[in-house]
């Protein structure tokens, strides 16, 4: 996953605590080994390396990670997919880089992605590809919140009742409050207007993450090009600077922030629909919003996360 | 990667390179105890091929999805682990369970997504007539009852390491296994990991001549303690949760780390030490723990060969990582991958035959690096499918129970390793340098 974790939470004493913070380190290093797809004897690895020689059967953990990552496929038309690897290796983000591929060399990808190739059969708990090839799972759109959710679960299991998980400051869980306080305070900063903050949310029992194109990106002649990609275009996602999304779920938090990255508002909005303690707040750059400094869209929000502020016009956390 | 230069090199006879010389030392030595191993470094190149045929036909992925019903005692972290690699195999579920610790059951059925059959008792677990193999996952010191116990009862048996607290346990499990015809193979998962497997046969091959020094380090930075459940620590289940912590039932970090380091040992000398000798000492973590939080090992093997192992829990600087030093090279193996590393060629050409009282001409190489470690980078084995060694090690287990082949990760390879964990607790606690009892 690449990414860097935090725990803060509250034990009975010092030693207590840090056995803790280490038990849901291990569980996320476990996550890792399962997980990472720049880790060859990972099992998602191997996944990507058989199915397209015939069913593999898999663990039921990480089948429950494909048959999630699948749902929010289905749901977002596509808008989620974790079949994108090879574009981020075309576009040179594998490593960090950053390059601009060549439409042939970007339609000849396009057999090699896609959702819908991935079969799941629940009965015998297997993975395959209908490509009949190898293809290259990237767990990056929601391998993060799913080891926040993993940890999060142990956690609660060994009988932690406040505690702050952090993949990265990117996916966050707050297990219960910190004592004496309504909730874990969370500023989500709105990235039109350096130094403000468009909301301070107050977290419980929830999980909140965010996608953005201001810290994973490559420059090239002039034009900034973003991490997160859309399937269907095979191109970095324009004209979106942030969304933020609360979720009961880690996971899914995690996978919503890339769903309403890529959909259209209007198309997040329905995705929402129905999902319960979800919320989503999008902030859009120059060119797809109104003029000068970009839209915001907030989705179930509470409050007013949209109206200009100054740096001094903080909003109150909302319960 | 090395640069060399030629230096013209004059003596006298005798004959003999340091190569030959410790070629011919090895081969002695590995004759000595060829018995005990079915790929020893100095097999035939069809005998090789052979063992490795073999190991690559229990690895292989399978398309077999027999029924296959496997039964737990101890389902603990490692335990769950193991379960889930098993998961990967098709046709293979999780039927009953044994456990003395409650909360295992739950935590167990989630894992497997469905309700397990669950035992406080292992008797009872084992007294099932519808298991196809039973895993023991529990703490070492209750290993020999508890796989001696399976394989009495007729189950083959997927034994995590150390294979047993004593000697005699260990034996005891072999004899079990030879006596009741039934499979046991022990958890030394990177006698299945691809890169470990392909590194070690061009190590056999002789790509870095002859191995005579094998350094292990597994080194962390934490106090390796479980959190005690409960709004106050709860004595009784201190010493259940963190047994690795104490005497009753470990032997420490040699065991629970040391031991794959050795068991590779084993692999590459071909024979199991003859002798060992230990330290160790609490230096960090003084909280009420017996057994040591870093430890020091040195086995001998025959001809002077050395495997020295050191872990230490308060640094994790060098990790979890072999070093096999050889005469023409070297080959590092971590976790996740093996690199070789390649001596300056000293002796470029053979030294032509002189006759008696000539100087002998010859061509040499030498790297002017002036002692200085080598820092490039090395050539990197590369391997199609690095799956993780646990997944390859269960579903070979599967594959031998199915078709009733011996493991690669037998009840001699389980004797080898315990042979050098117990016996370097055993000099850790008497301060002195013991033997290994020769076996068989």
């Amino acid at each position: 996953m690449g990414t860097e974790f935090t725990i803060d939470l509250y034990a009975r004493d010092e030693t207590t605590a840090e056995d803790l913070a280490n038990l849901a380190f291990d569980e996320i290093d476990r996550l890792e080994d399962l997980l990472s797809n720049y880790r060859p004897s990972s099992e998602l690895s191997r996944i990507s390396r058989e199915a397209g020689n015939g069913p593999v059967t898999t663990d039921p953990e990480t089948f429950r990670f494909l048959e999630r990552s699948l749902f929010w496929s289905e749901r977002s038309d596509g808008a989620f997919d974790i079949t994108v690897g090879p574009l981020l290796k075309a576009w040179g983000l594998y490593q960090h880089g950053g390059r601009v591929p060549s439409e042939a060399e970007l339609q000849a990808l396009r057999d090699t992605i896609g959702w819908e190739k991935i079969r799941l059969d629940r009965q015998g708990r297997s993975v395959v590809f209908t490509t009949h090839h190898a293809m290259d799972l990237d767990p990056g759109s929601i391998g993060k919140g799913f080891a926040v959710e993993s940890a999060e679960k142990l956690l609660r299991e060994a009988g932690v009742s406040s505690a702050l998980i952090s993949a990265g400051g990117s996916t966050l869980y707050a297990i219960g409050t910190p004592p004496g306080e309504s909730g874990w305070p969370v500023k989500v900063d709105d990235p039109r207007y350096p130094g403000v903050v468009a909301a301070t949310v107050s977290l419980k029992n929830t999980s909140l993450s965010t996608g953005a194109c201001t810290q994973k990106f490559f420059i090239k002649d002039g034009h900034r090009y973003c991490h997160i990609f859309n399937p269907q275009t095979m191109r970095p996602v324009e004209g979106v600077l942030q969304t933020t999304v609360i979720s009961p779920s880690a996971t899914d938090s995690d996978a919503l922030s890339t769903v309403v990255f890529v959909l259209p508002p209007e198309a997040s909005r329905r995705a929402l629909r129905g999902l319960p303690g979800t919320e989503a707040l999008i902030f859009l750059g120059p060119a797809a919003g109104p003029a000068p400094a970009g839209g915001c869209v907030a989705i179930n929000w509470q409050g007013d996360p949209c109206s200009p502020k100054s740096p001094s016009q903080q909003k109150e956390p909302h319960p | 990667m090395f640069a060399e230069i030629s230096i013209a090199a004059k003596g006298t006879a005798p004959l003999i390179t340091r190569r030959q010389f410790t070629q011919a030392v090895s081969a002695v030595a590995v004759s000595s105890s060829a018995s005990l191993w079915n790929r020893p470094a100095s097999a035939e190149p069809s005998a090789i091929e052979a063992a490795e045929a073999d190991a690559a036909r229990q690895i292989a992925p399978t398309k077999d999805s027999t029924p296959f019903r496997l039964g737990i005692i101890g389902a603990g972290s490692r335990g769950q682990e193991l379960i889930r690699s098993f998961l990967r195999v098709p046709g293979v579920s999780v039927a009953a369970a044994a456990d003395v610790y409650e909360p295992r059951f739950a935590q167990l059925n989630r894992i497997c997504g469905r309700e397990v059959a669950a035992h406080k008792d292992y008797r009872a677990l084992l007294d099932r007539k519808d298991l196809n193999a039973v895993i023991v996952a529990t703490p070492l010191g209750l290993h020999g009852e508890h796989v001696t116990a399976a394989l009495a009862g007729g189950h083959h048996v997927y034994g995590e390491k150390v294979m047993a607290y004593t000697i005699e346990q260990a034996n005891g499990i072999v004899s079990a296994a030879a006596e009741h015809k039934r499979i046991y193979q022990i958890g030394h998962q990177y006698r299945y990991s691809p890169w470990i497997r392909a590194a070690v046969l061009r190590v056999q091959k002789g790509e870095i001549g002859d191995v005579t020094h094998i350094m292990g380090y597994w080194n962390r930075n934490n106090d390796w303690r479980r959190p005690v459940p409960g709004p106050l620590p709860d004595p009784s289940l201190e010493h259940l949760i963190n047994w690795r912590l104490y005497h009753e039932w470990s032997l420490g970090l040699i065991a629970e780390l040391g031991s794959h380091h050795m068991d590779i040992a084993n692999w590459v000398f071909g024979e199991y030490p003859v002798a060992a000798l230990a330290s160790g000492s609490i230096c960090r973590y003084h909280d009420g723990r017996e057994t040591d939080d870093n430890v020091q090992a040195i086995l001998s093997y025959s001809g002077g060969r050395r495997f020295i192992f050191t872990s230490i829990t308060d640094n994790a600087k060098m990790g979890d990582q072999l070093w096999l030093y050889g005469t023409k090279g070297s080959l590092n193996l971590t976790l996740e991958d093996a690199t070789f590393f390649y001596e300056p060629k000293k002796i470029a050409r053979a030294p032509a035959r002189a006759a008696k009282d000539e100087g002998v001409t010859t061509s040499a190489s030498y790297n002017p690096a002036n002692e200085m470690p080598y820092r490039g980078p090395g050539k990197p084995v590369d391997v199609s499918t690095a799956e993780d060694p646990t997944t390859a090690a269960t579903r070979a287990f599967v594959y031998c129970v199915r078709t009733g082949t011996l493991p690669i990760a037998d009840t001699k390879v389980g004797l080898g390793s315990a042979l050098g964990v117990i016996q370097a607790n055993e000099s850790l606690r008497l301060r002195k340098e013991v033997a290994v009892p020769s076996q068989g």
